[in-house]
């Protein structure tokens, strides 16, 4: 195994760091250069000096967090050098705008998946398979247990859940960036015609997908004023932070649902506190990791986020895939 | 009907509806079902037999040999979902592509009486086959529900008073009836499920079984205002509550939990059935100590309790008797609904002719409860601090002019326990210990119902034995969830007495309570998570005391 200064890429203060270019990606802290994969927040922090993105990104980032922001943007596929490395932003398949980030340097493939997902999302680009000597993947659902339905499948299961009680009003939590357009977009595809209303922060992000040219269905801002009995029927897309505390009080006889990944585990289920989940997410799954393992072609892999024991167990045993671990 | 019915109200009971919706839901399916399904329905909703035909571990290690899967990975998933029929549940949709084109439509019923029992006639190799040919020709959606009958782990958060009101709605008949219909054994069945459904009231049938228990309620504070002479006072002892019935010459002995329990108390049945009149008696069963004329310790009692056949030698260390309550039911005659004062004499009555008639002597295992004649409410008190003396957790307070209802109806008998405060909690987290309890999960958080989410309200780190320490960090090991640092989550399995001093409220807790010097009084291995509190007794408990 190579030691770790000789890496390209490797982790520093836990996060990921090329040393040969002095950048970072996906910083958690102020550094002066960072590349950005996508634009939630657990993927970004202020105060960087400099920020490289897809113009997707920084798009979504100025209208999340303000205009002064110092980014970079380049297209999909775009080569851009620094320090003799050739970097690259290339589709994930995450949210609108998300990327894998390749590095090429002596000839050498360095491919970052950044969080990705190989299901079908009308609302960005498709993943797409890029060939890469080194690959670091993420692995949030590096278990078999985890195998996505299809996202009409669960759009369907949506529909029926929110008709077959006209009298409560569905709160549908889900994350505001990505996942809340993504689920629209399927939702206006399902029987479901009944009136969709959306909290202000996903109000927005749908504004964003828009104006980058993304088609998404008209939601009704929710607000104080609405009317309860308005609402009896309706869908209301809400974000997760939403879920705990007196906010839920502005309502009368709800129904809540969470819509995670997390959920087509019935124990998680239970333990979250909604009414009902579905399981959709904007991870890959476990057939989905190893598919992108395979037709990257790397043959070296290293793991971050998430628990990828079982995983690179298996990559090892089952297909003799070098799996390698960052030093700490 | 199809096996697909019964997956989908599964998923619906199995998600937190309201109550009202789980009833209409459960009536829309008696509905639409045929009775034999119907039966099977409510047999498995009740969870009156949760029969194992294999184990989890082999379904664990079929699945890894039909689709070459290393057991080391299964192990791994199963951490993560505390399941086995739903680790290979989940692991199954992977396989899809495996799936034959022609799938199977067989009903609850089939699969029941027929497809699953006859698993048990196979030799290993067809076993297998077949469990693998319903894994390729089930409906994905019913997989679940299979594996969970295949490993007998079909555990569904539906209360047996659900199943009652939906049954109550559907034939518009009072709950409880259809409660006392439903107690004891249920056979799957098409009789048993139109017995249940029957429109006339008055049936011959009822007679095999127990009737629906009544219970007390956690001490009000407005009882106090009330005259001593109103109430008929009792001790609250620390045994099995049971009824003692004797129809048509046949002495059984039922449980609270339903269980006929003839077997392990052989003597008791021996000595009832010389007595000539028919009865059905309320009491509870107790260790007894005859020299001091109190209770032993529960402890004595969990050695007697999953014994069958005890032998002499056993019966005689751990001498048995039944402590009588009340009568319910004399030589045919229900007389639950006259008044609990008459009751009494009328149990005083019977007791002393069998007592003086009987050619045995009961005596030496049946009694009727002695009752307490307190002056007023503090010397009440005073009795109820007294009472950890004879063994006892407490007084029990019946009102005289109650009848006997079902459930725990408000305002006919209440509990007044000893301090400290108890309640039943769910050992949910575990941590490991320090020092000299390293190496072992001995910190413990429990958690109590909120509908059918477990909330945790209370850390507990004292109260066992080293013993039952090591017992618990073994069980704890097997049956983790998922690892966060050195914290484990625990399947929801094991239910502990919890004691504690002072409950208040908190914002900073999500139960909303907080509780002072919490700590572990008892290990119930004789509940089940379901009779664990909900937050809301928590909540009345700190209402009676402020």
């Amino acid at each position: 195994m190579r030691t770790k200064q000789e890496d390209l890429i490797r982790y520093k203060d836990g996060n990921l760091y090329c040393e040969l270019a002095d950048i970072w990606i996906d910083p958690s802290k102020p550094v002066k250069r960072a590349l950005i994969t996508h634009a939630h927040f657990d993927h970004f922090t202020f105060g960087c000096e400099e920020y490289l993105s897809t113009k997707e990104t920084a798009m979504l980032l100025k209208e999340r967090v303000g205009d002064n922001l110092n980014i970079k943007t380049f297209d999909y596929g775009e080569e851009f050098k620094i320090n003799g490395i050739n970097i690259s932003f290339h589709p994930s398949g995450h949210i609108l705008g998300s990327s894998q980030i390749r590095f090429i340097f002596a000839e050498e493939k360095w491919l970052i998946s950044g969080d990705f997902k190989l299901q079908r999302d009308e609302t960005c680009k498709e993943y797409e398979i890029v060939k890469t000597d080194y690959l670091i993947s993420e692995c949030t659902f590096g278990l078999p247990i985890f195998k996505w339905d299809e996202s009409n499948k669960i759009a369907n299961d949506i529909s029926k859940w929110i008709t077959n009680s006209p009298e409560k009003t569905s709160l549908l939590f889900c994350y505001s960036l990505g996942k809340a357009q993504r689920l629209l977009n399927e939702i206006s595809q399902t029987n479901f015609k009944g009136n969709i209303y959306s909290h202000g922060s996903i109000h927005k992000m749908n504004n964003s997908y828009r104006k980058l040219g993304i088609n998404i269905i008209d939601t009704i801002k929710i607000e104080n004023k609405n009317k309860i009995d308005e609402l009896k029927g309706s869908l209301i897309l809400l974000p997760p932070s939403l879920s705990k505390g007196s906010y839920l009080k502005n309502f009368k006889n709800i129904q809540t649902a969470f819509a995670s990944g997390w959920m087509s585990i019935r124990a998680l289920r239970k333990r979250s506190g909604y009414d009902m989940g579905f399981p959709i997410s904007d991870h890959a799954d476990w057939d989905g990791i190893l598919e992108v393992v395979k037709k990257s072609e790397a043959k070296n892999v290293f793991f971050h986020h998430g628990d990828s024991e079982a995983l690179s167990k298996f990559l090892v045993e089952k297909e003799s895939i070098n799996v390698l671990f960052f030093g700490k | 009907m199809s096996l697909k019915n019964f997956s989908e109200l599964f998923v619906n009971l199995d998600s937190n509806n309201s109550t009202n919706n789980k009833i209409e839901v459960l009536k829309n399916y008696f509905l639409s079902n045929d009775p034999k399904d119907n039966s099977w329905a409510i047999y498995l909703l009740t969870g009156k037999s949760n029969k194992r035909f294999i184990s989890g571990r082999y379904l664990k290690n079929l699945f890894s040999q039909i689709y070459e899967y290393p057991e080391w990975l299964i192990d791994t998933c199963y951490l993560k979902v505390g399941d086995s029929a739903e680790v290979i549940t989940l692991l199954l949709k992977n396989k899809s592509t495996s799936r034959k084109k022609k799938l199977s439509n067989i009903s609850l019923n089939e699969l029941l009486s027929k497809t699953i029992p006859d698993l048990s006639k196979l030799n290993e190799e067809e076993k297998n086959f077949k469990i693998k040919n319903m894994w390729e020709t089930l409906p994905e959606d019913n997989h679940l529900i299979f594996n969970k009958i295949l490993t007998g782990t079909f555990r569904i958060g539906v209360s047996i008073g659900l199943i009652t009101k939906s049954i109550s709605k559907l034939i518009n008949i009072d709950e409880e009836i259809i409660s006392h219909r439903l107690m004891g054994n249920f056979e799957p069945s098409i009789d048993s499920y139109e017995f249940l459904i029957n429109k006339n009231i008055n049936l011959k049938d009822l007679n095999s079984k127990p009737f629906p228990f009544l219970l007390a309620n956690t001490i009000e504070n407005k009882i106090f205002k009330h005259s001593i002479n109103d109430f008929q006072f009792e001790w609250k002892y620390d045994g099995i509550r049971m009824q003692l019935i004797k129809r048509s010459g046949n002495v059984s002995l039922w449980t609270r939990g339903q269980e006929l329990v003839n077997e392990s108390f052989p003597e008791l049945v021996a000595k009832m059935s010389h007595i000539k009149d028919d009865f059905v008696l309320d009491g509870e069963l107790l260790v007894w100590n005859f020299k001091e004329q109190i209770a032993f310790d529960f402890s004595l009692l969990q050695k007697r309790i999953n014994r069958k056949s005890p032998t002499k030698s056993i019966q005689l260390k751990y001498p048995i008797i039944f402590i009588a309550y009340d009568l319910l039911e004399i030589n045919g005659r229900d007389i639950r609904e006259i008044k609990l004062e008459n009751r009494r004499i009328e149990l005083e009555k019977y007791f002393s002719k069998w007592q003086n008639k009987t050619e045995n002597n009961i005596s030496d295992i049946f009694k009727i409860c002695d009752l307490i004649f307190p002056k007023d409410w503090p010397d009440a008190l005073t009795y109820k601090e007294k009472s950890r003396e004879n063994n006892t957790e407490g007084l029990i307070i019946k009102k005289k002019t109650s009848i006997y209802s079902s459930g725990r109806k408000k305002g006919t008998w209440w509990k007044y326990k000893v301090d400290p405060m108890q309640l039943d909690a769910v050992l949910i987290y575990a941590k490991g210990g320090r020092g000299r309890r390293a190496g072992l999960y001995t910190d413990y958080s429990f958690a109590l119902w909120k509908d059918q989410e477990l909330i945790k309200f209370a850390s507990a780190y004292s109260g066992l034995t080293n013993i039952e320490i090591k017992e618990l960090d073994k069980w704890i090991r097997k049956n983790t969830i998922e690892k966060f640092g050195p914290v484990r989550s625990i399947k929801p399995e094991m239910v502990f007495e919890i004691s504690f001093e002072k409950i208040q409220i908190s914002k900073r807790h999500k139960s909303g309570i907080a509780v002072r010097f919490p700590r572990i009084t008892k290990w119930r291995k004789d509940k089940k998570i379901n009779d664990a509190d909900s937050l809301e007794n928590a909540y009345e408990l700190m209402k009676k005391i402020s």
